[in-house]
This record gives structure tokens, sequence and C-alpha cells, in this order.
């Protein structure tokens, strides 16, 4: 070794029948390696196709900004910051042991020169302390704050940190060691080390006692890391390697949804089995670190409902680890309760929250359909609504009220009256048959109609486009009134749609295409908003109001039209936009979504009801919102809670800027 | 057991006002366009007949007097809910009969389906709501005849049912053949079908038979002795009126308003 150029021995102190020792364990613990995850290949291999693999690119990118830059970690300050030190500090690690083994094994000198001081000494000490910092700072996080999120797993989470702290401390201790013994010039260069370095000089160690510690440290330290490997498919530690893969898997679109069914091809519906869910719902489970991110993110759960989108996967994924994903009790209603597939509002705030970005909804839809379609049990309220989809094509029973009762009084084309019209304005049943949203239908229809839009209605012919009924579970009633709705639209030639309704919304423009309905869809508040900004809209009668907006969580998390919305807003003179506690990405649900404006919502506190204390605390005078589920919650939400704030549509509150009539 | 259940189709109860309307021809209640649904209690009673049926393997046959074209709709479903076969009597008239004329012709029907052990119908039917059906077809078959029940056991001997009075119920034992009258409450709300039955509703049978095919029997007339004579759709009025004056005479002109329509 050429004394000048900066490297450091490899194996010092370990004799040579003790580096062949070291090789046959490191083989061992990659075979019980491999073994884990084969096992863990063979469950989700039987799970159904999907295609999530093209196209890379934007697959990378999301690796890069989620993994890498830890964007969705980062979400939540502290523990992103200290998981972005324990990651890289790990990396940094591995890297630094692959450095090891090219220059030890394939016999190629790398390991030198400043390479070998800036990367494999300074840089590797700094980010194997960085690490150390991130092992005690989840540890505090966890037993000192007790931060109620991670109580799951609470003891196994104690082992792999404990697991964790003691590989980087019996690192360290071995590096320090080392550079004592063989006193190496460039130990400074690793100022941790050189500090244990410096320490063992300082209790007057014997150059006999360095090197027997070291020895056993040494050994500690390898067999732990080695343990620890095999551990990591048997373990949540299956993140390391899996939470990438899975962010490159991730939906690209179309977020949430479930899979379109084939009903000629399909001889079961919905989810009784591990092999009726995708791959990628199958690879999701074994994915989860137990965060609790998405339970705290969750307004069932929030509010008190048995639901937690946390304990669904892993209730699943322990399920599927117990029975080897062959058989076993039936999913939906089995490993996890039907009560709590039934509280899911669709609303998707798990899925934002989820760093790994595992798909809670579309398990919890597909475990629903088999309650609906093969067992026909769904909650009352639901099957009613259910009964009225089939018989009157919406799904408000009782509500006895003709779908054009709004139009009373203004005078809007028809186009089954023969009048056609560059746009069709989709109505909804939301809209039209609860009253309380008629006014927002015409004040939409006056502001539209004021900046020049030539725009036509269904009229009687409009059905319901089944959102609900997908949302319930019974995809065969969507199937069957979504053809319906597509015929009708193809009936007139329909090209353009503008909807106050997020839930047609969404179902227009990413169900029906795979139903072979293709339309140019825009959302109310996406086409008032370019209306006002290319003037055709101007606002000018000053509103004089905080407002806050309400996401409906159909515009906002699955189609991630936060800014529409709020643009509208902004052209008002005299609106002051505040924020709820809950926005955007973050929004709270009004818990409507998912089918669940037909439930009694006893368990608890009601969701619409959160919601409204949560308008109230943000100081808003209005709370602006653009869905017409939305309005009729909040509506209830403000007069249950007997206070001032008003709810109102993004359209009546342009409406009223533009002059139109109270 | 076997047990008949008799189905009416009528016009959607929960219709939107605007959409009714009188044939003033027929003096009934104009069907074309609206939407036809089973008749609300009609459904408890083949719900009734459903559970008889998963409890202790009772056949169930539904039956239906109508425009055969028309009631294709509500035979399917009743078969996806589970009835094993349908008859439909396919006459054009049907909408027009009394609830006499009708139970006269059910009875006919039933007579040739020949084992009929229990017969179920709705109390009353969603749109004349006349309740007459159950004790005539009842008259007709000689059979026992209970009205408003809402469950049924049926044990070894005789079935014993469940009669809902005002506060409380009746049970009454019965003996085979019986007509009961069904009423809703929470045990038998209408169940949802599976899909499975919905896609397998296709293939069951379904006969259609011509109320010519029918002896009915001769004693009387059912059609005499009632006649509809006319039906008017109430109208609602509202009447809107300002106060005018100093705010004190509007009060007081208010609160005597409300003392003359005997609100105060
Ligand atoms: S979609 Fe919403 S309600 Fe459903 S589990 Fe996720 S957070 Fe909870
Ligand atoms: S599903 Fe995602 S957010 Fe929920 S606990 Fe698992 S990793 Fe965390």
């Amino acid at each position: 070794m050429d004394p000048l150029v900066p490297t450091r021995e490899i194996y010092w102190n370990i004799p040579a029948f003790g580096v062949v020792i070291m090789y046959l364990l490191a083989a061992a613990s990659v075979a019980v390696f491999g073994h884990g995850v084969y096992q863990h290949f063979r469950m989700w291999r039987r799970g159904q196709p999907v295609d999530r693999l093209t196209p890379i690119w934007p697959r990378l990118r999301s690796v890069l900004l989620h993994v890498a830059a830890h964007g969705r970690l980062l979400a939540e300050r502290v523990p992103g910051i200290y998981h972005l030190a324990l990651f890289w500090g790990f990396a940094f690690l591995l890297v630094g042991t692959m450095v090891v083994f090219v220059q030890a094994d394939l016999r190629l000198p790398i390991m030198r020169g400043s390479f070998y001081l800036y990367f494999q000494s300074l840089a590797l000490d700094l980010m194997g302390a960085a690490a150390t910092a991130g092992v005690a700072a989840a540890m505090v996080m966890r037993y000192v704050f007790k931060s109620p999120r991670l109580r799951r797993g609470i003891l196994s989470d104690g082992v792999i940190l404990w697991f964790l702290g003691a590989i980087l401390l019996t690192g360290f201790l071995v590096e320090g060691l080392r550079i004592a013994g063989t006193r190496d010039p460039w130990g400074p260069w690793s100022p941790v080390g050189y500090q244990i370095s410096v320490l063992s000089g300082v209790v007057e160690m014997s150059s006999t006692a360095i090197r027997g510690s070291h020895a056993v440290l040494w050994w500690v330290h390898f067999v732990l890391s080695m343990v620890f490997v095999a551990y990591i498919p048997r373990s949540k530690l299956f993140h390391l390697l899996l939470a990438p893969v899975n962010v490159y898997l991730r939906p690209l679109s179309d977020v949430g949804s479930p899979r379109l069914v084939d009903f000629e091809k399909v001889e079961r519906f919905g989810a009784f089995a591990f092999s009726e869910l995708t791959w990628k719902d199958l690879f999701d489970l074994d994915v989860c670190t137990e965060c609790g991110r998405c339970t705290a993110a969750c307004p069932a759960n929030t509010t008190g409902k048995l639901l937690s989108p946390m304990e669904v996967v892993l209730d699943l994924r322990d399920e599927m680890a117990r029975t080897g994903g062959v058989s076993g009790p039936v999913l939906a209603g089995g490993v996890v309760q039907a009560e709590a597939l039934w509280g899911c509002t669709t609303c998707l705030a798990c899925m934002e929250a989820c760093p790994v970005f595992i798909e809670h909804v579309p398990k919890i839809v597909e475990m629903r359909r088999y309650l609906a379609m093969e067992e026909a049990v769904v909650p009352d309220l639901m099957g009613e609504a259910l009964r009225s989809l089939e018989a009157r094509g919406h799904p408000f029973r009782g509500a006895g009220i003709a779908r054009t009762a709004w139009t009373a009084g203004i005078d809007v084309k028809s186009l089954p009256r023969g009048e056609a019209a560059e746009w069709l304005l989709w109505v909804g049943c939301a809209a039209a048959l609860n009253e309380r949203n008629h006014s927002t239908l015409r004040a939409l229809v006056r502001v539209l109609h004021a900046a020049g839009v030539d725009l036509a209605i269904l009229g009687d012919e409009e059905t319901c486009t089944g959102d609900p009924a997908r949302a319930m579970g019974n995809e065969y009633l969507f199937q069957t009134l979504a053809r319906q709705t597509i015929e009708t639209l193809d009936r007139y030639a329909v090209k353009k749609i503008v909807t106050a309704c997020p839930h047609c919304y969404n179902t227009f423009k990413h169900t029906y295409p795979q139903m072979g309905g293709r339309y140019e869809v825009w959302h109310h508040a996406q086409l008032l908003a370019h209306l006002v900004e290319t003037g055709r809209i101007a606002p000018t009668e000053p509103m004089d109001s905080i407002v806050a907006f309400h996401d409906p969580c159909y515009l906002g998390r699955h189609n991630g039209e936060y800014a529409a919305p709020r643009r509208v807003l902004r052209a008002i003179p005299g609106v002051r936009a505040v924020e709820m506690s809950r926005c955007r990405e973050n929004g709270f649900c009004c818990g409507a979504g998912g089918g669940l404006y037909w439930s009694e919502d006893r368990t608890g506190q009601r969701i619409n009801h959160a919601r409204t204390d949560q308008a109230v605390a943000s100081g808003a005078q209005i709370v602006a919102t653009a869905c017409p589920f939305c309005m009729l919650m909040i509506e209830d939400g403000v007069a249950a809670r007997e206070t001032v704030v008003r709810p109102l549509d993004v359209a009546e509150l342009l409406d009223r800027s533009i002059g139109g009539s109270r | 057991m076997d047990v008949v259940v008799c189905l009416k189709q009528v016009v959607d109860p929960e219709l939107p006002v605007r959409d009714f309307a009188v044939d003033p021809g027929t003096q009934r209640q104009v069907r074309e366009g609206r939407p036809l649904v089973i008749s609300t209690y009609d459904e408890n009673a083949l719900e009734v007949a459903l559970q008889l049926k998963d409890a202790s393997g009772a056949k169930v046959k539904v039956l239906t007097l109508g425009p055969a074209a028309a009631v294709s709709e509500a035979i399917r479903l009743a078969l996806a809910m589970g009835a094993d076969e349908a008859i439909v009597v396919d006459d054009p008239r049907a909408p027009e009969l009394s609830g006499a004329e009708k139970a006269c012709t059910l009875a006919a029907a039933i007579r040739r389906i020949g084992s009929a052990d229990l017969i179920l119908t709705g109390c009353e039917s969603a749109d004349w709501a006349e309740r007459v059906v159950a004790p005539l077809l009842a008259e007709d078959l000689g059979a026992a005849c209970v009205t408003f029940v809402s469950r049924v056991e049926a044990g070894d001997g005789a079935p014993v049912v469940r009669r809902l009075v005002e506060d409380g119920y009746h049970l009454v034992e019965v003996r085979l053949p019986a007509v009961l009258s069904v009423t809703s409450d929470e045990s038998n709300r209408p169940r949802l079908p599976k899909v499975k039955d919905i896609m397998a509703a296709k293939r069951k049978p379904v006969q259609t038979w011509s109320p010519a095919d029918l002896t009915r029997s001769s004693a009387r007339d059912p059609g005499a002795g009632v006649e509809v004579r006319g039906v008017v759709v109430p109208e609602r009025t509202s009447r809107c009126e300002f106060l005018t004056g100093e705010p004190a005479e509007q009060v007081t002109a208010l609160a005597q308003r409300l003392r003359d329509q005997k609100l105060l």
C-alpha cells in the first residue's frame, strides 16, 4: 500500500477463514431474503392483470419526486425530514458497502485517493450520523411523543429501530477501533469514527483490547446486518424495497376508480378472494409501512367510524400472509368488516396521504361489489337508492319533482325539443331533484347566457350517469345506466358537455370513454374560470365577504382540479379568500361521496357536521363549493350547527357579482 | 308449500305531480310515458313469500294481470328477486278493471295454477287502494283470509301469521289454503336482486294466458254495483297578500289574519 495514496485496509483484524465464513453467512442471508421475496411474489402473481409498467418517463419522474426527494413524505414536516435522513443515510452506507465489495472481491482499486477521502470516509460518516439521528428521532416520535398515528406497529417498530441503531452504532465503533488499531493517517476524514478512536486513546485501551473488541464488534455488526437483510421481506421493512417500485406503479390518471367489470367474462363479482383483486392490489398490501397517515386523514375514521384505511390494508396483508393468498375466509365482510366497507366516502384522502401510493379505494369498492352484487346486501338507504335508480333512473327516493322544475321562469334550450346547441348542460340528479340546488342551476345558466355560451339541456331524457351505483358496488346497474346515457348522448350527437356535478364530470371523463362514450367534458367551475379569464364575463358588483372554498372530492383529489374554482372566486371583487384547515389535496369530504349521501351516518360525529365546524373555524362567512352533494351536506351541517356561515355555489357567487337576480 | 303472489304494476307513485293525469275517457290514470313499478305493498308480499322459500323451500309463483307487453319489467324484477315462475294474464283492459273484476280473473287463474296453499297480495294497491282483492279472492276460492299481515311463520303445523293492528299485532293461526294481504314492516323490506339472479331471471319460465282461457266463477257479475263516475286531481292553490301600512299596523293586521285562520 502506497502510504501517500489515501485508502484503508479492508478486513483488518479479520483472518482469512473469517472472510470465508463471512461470505457463507452473506450467501445464506441473501438466500433467506430471496426466498422471502419469492414467497410474496407468488402471492402477487395470483392477482388479476392490470397494466402499470408504462409509460416509463412519467413513472420514473414520480420515483425521483416521491422517493429520492420524499415529496409526499414531507407533507408532514418533521417525520418527513427524519425519514429523509434515514433514507439517504442508509442509501449512502449501502453504496459504501458496494464500494468495499468492488474493491475487495472484484479487485478493482476504486477505494482510494480523494474518492476514498471525500466519499468513502467523510460523506459516509456524516450520512451514518444523519441516519443515526433519524433512528433516534423515529424513536422519540413513538416512545416519547407517542404519536397517535404510529400505534399499530409499536412493538415491531421498536425491534426494527433498535436493530438499525445497533447496526449504526457497531459500525461506528468498528471504524473507530480500526482507526485506532491501524493508526490510520486518514482517520480524521471519518469524523465520527475518529472521535471514537480518540476516545479509545483517552481510556487507554491496549492494542490487544482494541483488536479483541474490534473483532467482536465487527462480527456483531456483520451478523446484525445479515439478519436485517433476511428479515426485510418478513416485516414492514419490505417497504425499503417495494415502496420505490410502488411509486413507479402508481396510477397516473383516474386515480381511485375501480376497474370496469366485463360481465361476459367474470364468474363471480367483486372481491371474495385475493385472486379477484389485481396483482397491484396484492402488491400494495406488502408495501404498507404502517405509518397511519391514511387513517389520520380519513374523514370516516376521524369522526369515529369503524373504518380505518390502514387496518383495511393490514388486515388484508396479514390474511394474505397467513393463507399464502390462496383461500381463507371471504374478504368482503369477513376479513374486512362490512360496516367498515360501507363507511368509505371514496374521498381519496387516504390515497393522497399515503407516502407509498397504496390504493385503498379500489380495493374497498371491489369488496363492496361482492356485497352488492353477489350477496345483494347493502345498507337500507343505499338499497332504496339502488332500487330507485333501477325503477326511475335517479337515486332520490321520494323526490317527486320533475327534472325540469328548476327551469321555471328561465329560458333554456332543450335537445328533446329539437333545439340544437354547442354545449350540453348536464344537470345531474342531485341538482335537478333537490330544490336547494335549483338556484345554482339558474345562476349557472344566467352566467353562461350572459357570456354568450350556447347551451341546451336533455330535460326529462336525462337519467343518472350511474355514479352512485358504481360507488355502492353495483357495477351491473352502473353499466346499465351508463349504456343508457351514452345512447341518449349519441342520439343527440352530443360533443361538448358542461356539468355542475363533479360526480357526473368524473364519470364522463374517466369511465364512459372505457365504454365507448367520448365527449369533451368541463366542470362548470372550469368553464366559469375560462370565461372570466377570457373576459367574456366581467364580475363587477363587489361581494365583500370572507369566502372559503370547500373542495369537492370528485373535482379535487379525483381530478386534480383545485385551481379553477379558486380562480373564479379571485375574480369576484370584494371576495376575501381564506382556506379551511383542511383544503385542496388534504381537503375534508362533506360526507356524501361513495354513495354515503344515502347513509344515516349515525356512528360518532357526522362528517358534514365536522366539516361545518372546520368552516366556522376558518372565519369564513361563505363556504363556496361546486358540487350539489357538498351543497346539500353543508346546508344540513349549517342548519344543525345553527351557524351564520352560508354555503353558496361558485356559480351563485359569480351570478351575484354580474348582477344576476338574487 | 306452494305460494302464489299477486303483483300489480302501477304508475310510479313517486311520479312528479306535473306528470299525474287522468284520462277523461276511461277515468283512469294516464300510463303512457310514465314509469311503471310493482305496487308498493305487493313487493312486501313478494318478500314474505321469498322468506318462506328461504326458510322452508316454498315454491313461489308470481301472478300478474295486465297488458303483457307492459308488465315484463315487473315480472323480470320479481323473478330476479327469487320467484320461481311467473304467469301473466294478458289483458290490455286490466288497468281499467275494478278490484272486484280483477279478483275474479285472478281467482280463475289461481284455480288454473292448481296448487296454491298461500296466496299473497299487497294490502292495497298504490293507485286505487280499494283493498278488496284479498277478501274477494278468498271468497271466490273458498280460502281463509287474513289482512294486514307482516310476517308468516310456517312450521310443521298450520302457519302462524302476524297481523298488524294499531299499537301491536295479532298472532293468527291459519288453515290452508289462505289468502293473506300483506302490509310492510321492517322485516319484509323487499330485497335487492343479486346480479346472478338478474341474469338467471331471463331463463325462468313465464307463461302468458289469455283471460279467455280462464273459467271465471259464474255466481255473480263482479263488475256490477260499482262504477267510477269521476276522478279529479286535487288543485292546490296558494295566495299571497301584502300587508300595507306602518310596521305597527302591519303587525296588528297580521295578528288579525292569523286569528281569522285559527292559527293564533
Ligand atoms: S376514501 Fe376517504 S373515507 Fe374512504 S378510506 Fe379513504 S380517507 Fe377514508
Ligand atoms: S397505507 Fe400508506 S398511509 Fe396508510 S399506513 Fe400504509 S403506508 Fe401509511
